[in-house]
């Protein structure tokens, strides 16, 4: 396979993770198998829900070419197996015993009616981790209730946080990309690698109950702190921070047609200086070269018509120059402020994409083809992040059934022909 | 005695606002022992989010550095620096969010580092990285956001992003972190190797853009485009209805969605078979969609008589994926999963009293993370860990704080 490394290399080069998610945990796996752990996802005969979700590569509904899938599952070979036919459950078992780690995304109780549980699986392997990814846990009086990406924001009241302040009427707004499942596949693999952190240590295995609502619930910076210690509820504003008191608007149009993230204006008399420098250069300071505007302390906590009038010229300068030039000259004088990209935007910055070499190369062998892919969430200097494609449905049924639990040809023709694996 | 999943683990903690926190407090929290190194010029600023002037006020700090303790350490002092080298010495895991110059500066880089302690995991957690033409660039969470493509990718489609409310990306980079911590511990107890790992904030978020970035590279299709974003609406899934609805109260919405017939046909049992469920537009996933405006309207006119959490009560007991926008004070005051969970447990602290806690989402069975303590008071532990951990005698700490040097 392509860009595979020697196992003495890879971080997690030494574990084998059975892979049993749909879209709630699938970014778990990718993680684990991306540093280099063997990865081997099960679906059902049928296939992952998963491969149903568009996009689709040239916009065909073909259930090898979801784009969703191919992202996620990167790193993972790919097997079936019937969950239902009791032979199914068995060969799970089996493949139990052999491996590290076993991820699954099953309703809470589902596995255990099928005596596949942590409490079968660590009878026949009690070094396994097992880690079970749900909407809200496994017991609770909500334990049975269902969730969807949107759903698991809305409760875990990320979305409270997000949203407009300017559009009357306008609900909160759920930020697209799968962040409710990535926020709980997130803490999914963190408890996953604290148990084979315990592991290392006792050669013991453990149950890792991962809750996406609880995930969603603890990410929403200072919402939970400033009700806890002050009472107060933080409120949604236009592409920004959340405030108890309204801020001022930061998404400032440029002249060609972007938006720069304005913030972090008056941190340092120092910095204002140099940008109001900037903007007297370019014959647009008006007057904020005066002395009323320098003390920083005043200006940082009190809204008012001063900031107010200080934005809106500095607002104004934004507005004459292209983003690229704003972005970079006020990065140069260190204020954090970005462009509103989108994500494909990002392919063109020479930092990410040819500096640090982000994006990955993938091969499609089935295709003729070759992908650029999102990369590496970081750099680990000894053991590099490797990447491959997505597996076909049961492509790897033979090597895993065959050369892992050693079934014969015979048997795997059987065990396929009557719709087990 | 409680068994934790990192202990034995010491982490050298110089990070400082939200995404170095978070992720030490994940580490903290399965039991490493985290050591805050704080100097009063360059405290962090969480520890002034308060009306009080004392730096151990601060809800937002406490929230997020219980677990640890704190050191004071003056890195510009020669004692202060032989400290911080005998500390290193003793510790695994070495962990900063400066700007990606700082600890080259200080003399500390990856190589410096590994003379002291040749197996150390040193976490560099910058904006940009440490390597590339930008790494001297500063990002605060938003900014990550907004290069990453993520805070185009929230938004009603036609106005302007709405992004993100918080600083999403502070809290992403902080469990990558955490993430890449342990990896690399894993590794170095089968090899007895360290590393270093350079995580830029910006890379976080893209490597989260996955489907976004194919149908570009794959399709040549823009983000940015008719009905895109998405709203609250389903990409991906031919979906409907898929949305936010509004409840009965004042700016009170629930969340409603459909993605199977046998879902839509519960749906319309829960809501009691209203005539309009009946219209032919509405029949199959395809009528719905292509009908979704007129479709959501109509649902509102059942949500807007109810609360959200009699939406979330009534059509999850149906077999509805559906749920209330939760408040902050619903979560902490009401919301009786998370009670039942124990998500919200409680410690005291000397100046901010019993609080509570946001908790760790996942339950180990054996090794359970545990709320051990509040966060540090400024300077709380500077004696105990000098003198137990480092045997520096009494007198000769003393001596230090009065030269300045801790």
């Amino acid at each position: 396979m392509p860009n595979e490394m020697p196992k003495e290399e890879s971080a997690l080069g030494d574990l084998t993770v059975l892979d049993l998610c749909d879209e709630k945990g699938h970014l778990v796996g990718k993680l684990l198998g991306e540093m280099g752990a063997r990865v081997i996802k099960i679906e059902p005969p049928e296939g992952d829900s998963a491969r149903d979700v568009a996009p689709f590569r040239a916009d065909v509904r073909d259930r090898s070419q979801s784009l969703y899938f191919w992202a996620f599952n990167t790193a993972k070979e790919g097997i079936t197996l019937n969950l239902e036919d009791p032979r199914g459950r068995d060969l799970l078992r089996k493949l139990a015993a052999g491996a590290d780690v076993l991820l699954e995304s099953f309703d809470p109780g589902r596995l255990d009616s099928l005596a596949l549980g942590y409490a079968d699986l660590s009878a026949v392997n009690p070094s396994l981790v097992m880690t079970s990814i749900t909407a809200f846990g496994q017991d609770g009086p909500y334990r049975d209730y269902k969730t969807s990406d949107l759903v698991a924001m809305a409760m875990g009241g990320v979305m409270y946080s997000c949203g407009y302040d300017d559009l009357p009427g306008s609900p909160p707004i759920r930020p697209s990309g799968w962040h409710g499942y990535n926020i709980g596949a997130h803490y999914a693999t963190l408890g996953t690698l604290a148990a084979l952190s315990w592991r290392d240590v006792s050669g013991e295995g453990q149950h890792v109950d991962a809750s996406i609502h609880e995930a969603c619930s603890c990410t929403t910076e200072a919402a939970m702190p400033t009700y806890i210690y002050q009472k107060e509820l933080v409120h949604r504003q236009t592409g920004r921070h959340h405030g108890v008191q309204p801020t001022p608007k930061t998404l400032c149009p440029t002249s060609d047609g972007k938006l720069i993230n304005v913030f972090a204006v008056f941190t340092s008399l120092n910095q204002w200086l140099s940008l109001v420098t900037w903007m007297d250069s370019k014959g647009m300071a008006e007057d904020l070269m005066d002395e009323h505007y320098r003390n920083m302390a005043r200006m940082r906590v009190r809204a008012g018509p001063e900031v107010d009038h200080a934005f809106e010229v500095v607002r104004r300068f934004i507005a004459a120059h292209p983003a690229e030039e704003i972005y970079r000259g006020a990065q140069g004088r260190k204020f954090p402020w970005g462009i509103i990209r989108a994500p494909e935007d990002t392919l063109e910055d020479p930092h990410f994409a040819e500096d640090r070499g982000f994006f990955a190369q993938v091969e499609h062998p089935e295709l003729g083809e070759t992908h650029t892919y999102a990369g590496r969430p970081y750099i680990a200097n000894a053991t590099p992040w490797r990447t491959f494609r997505s597996p076909l449905l049961g492509e790897h049924n033979r090597s895993v059934y065959g050369n892992d639990l050693g079934l014969s040809s015979e048997e795997i023709a059987r065990l396929t022909s009557d719709g087990v694996i | 005695m409680r068994r934790h999943a990192l202990e034995g683990v010491r982490v050298v903690d110089f990070s400082w606002i939200v995404a170095g926190p978070t992720c030490t407090r994940i580490l903290a929290d399965f039991g490493a022992e985290v050591i805050r190194i704080e100097f009063e010029q360059t405290m962090d600023y969480t520890r002034g989010f308060s009306a009080s002037p004392s730096p151990n006020a601060s809800g937002m700090f406490n929230n997020l550095n219980r677990n640890k303790l704190g050191v004071t350490l003056n890195v510009m002092h020669p004692s202060g620096m032989e400290l911080l080298h005998e500390l290193i010495s003793v510790s695994d895991i070495v962990v900063e969010n400066f700007s990606a110059t700082v600890l080259e500066r200080w003399g500390l880089d990856y190589e410096a580092q590994r003379k002291i302690r040749p197996d150390v995991i040193y976490l560099s957690l910058s904006g940009f990285g440490h390597t590339g033409r930008d790494r001297s660039y500063v990002t605060w969470g938003p900014t990550a956001q907004a290069l990453s493509g993520l805070t185009l990718m929230s938004g009603l489609p036609g106005e302007e992003p709405a992004g993100w409310g918080f600083s999403y990306m502070d809290h992403t980079a902080g469990y990558y972190g955490a993430m890449a911590c342990m990896t690399a511990l894993h590794h170095r107890r089968r090899t007895g190797q360290g590393q270093w790992l350079d995580l830029s904030q910006v890379e976080a978020g893209m490597a989260l853009t996955g489907p976004a970035i194919l149908d570009k590279t794959v399709n040549d299709r823009p983000f940015r485009r008719e009905g895109s974003p998405p709203g609250n609406r389903a990409p991906g899934y031919a979906a409907a209805p898929h949305n936010t609805y509004r409840c009965k109260g004042e700016d009170r919405w629930c969340a409603i969605t459909i993605f199977s017939e046998e879902e839509w046909a519960a749906f319309v049992r829960a809501i009691g078979a209203p005539e309009w469920t009946d219209d032919d537009r509405f029949a199959t996933s395809e009528g719905r969609l292509s009908n979704q405006d007129e479709l959501d309207a109509l649902i509102e006119t059942w949500t807007s008589t109810r609360a959200p959490s009699e939406v979330l009560h009534e059509l999850q007991a149906a077999g509805v994926i559906a749920g209330a926008v939760q408040t902050p004070k619903e979560k902490i005051e009401q919301d009786p999963q998370l009670r039942h969970r124990g998500f919200l447990p409680q410690i005291g602290h000397a100046e901010l009293g019993v609080n509570k806690f946001e908790g760790e989402p996942m339950r180990l069975s054996r090794t359970p993370w545990e709320l051990r303590r509040a966060s540090p008071l400024f300077g709380e532990h500077t004696q105990q860990i000098y003198t137990e951990l480092l045997g520096v005698p009494q007198e000769t700490v003393a001596e230090l704080m009065v030269e300045g040097a801790i």
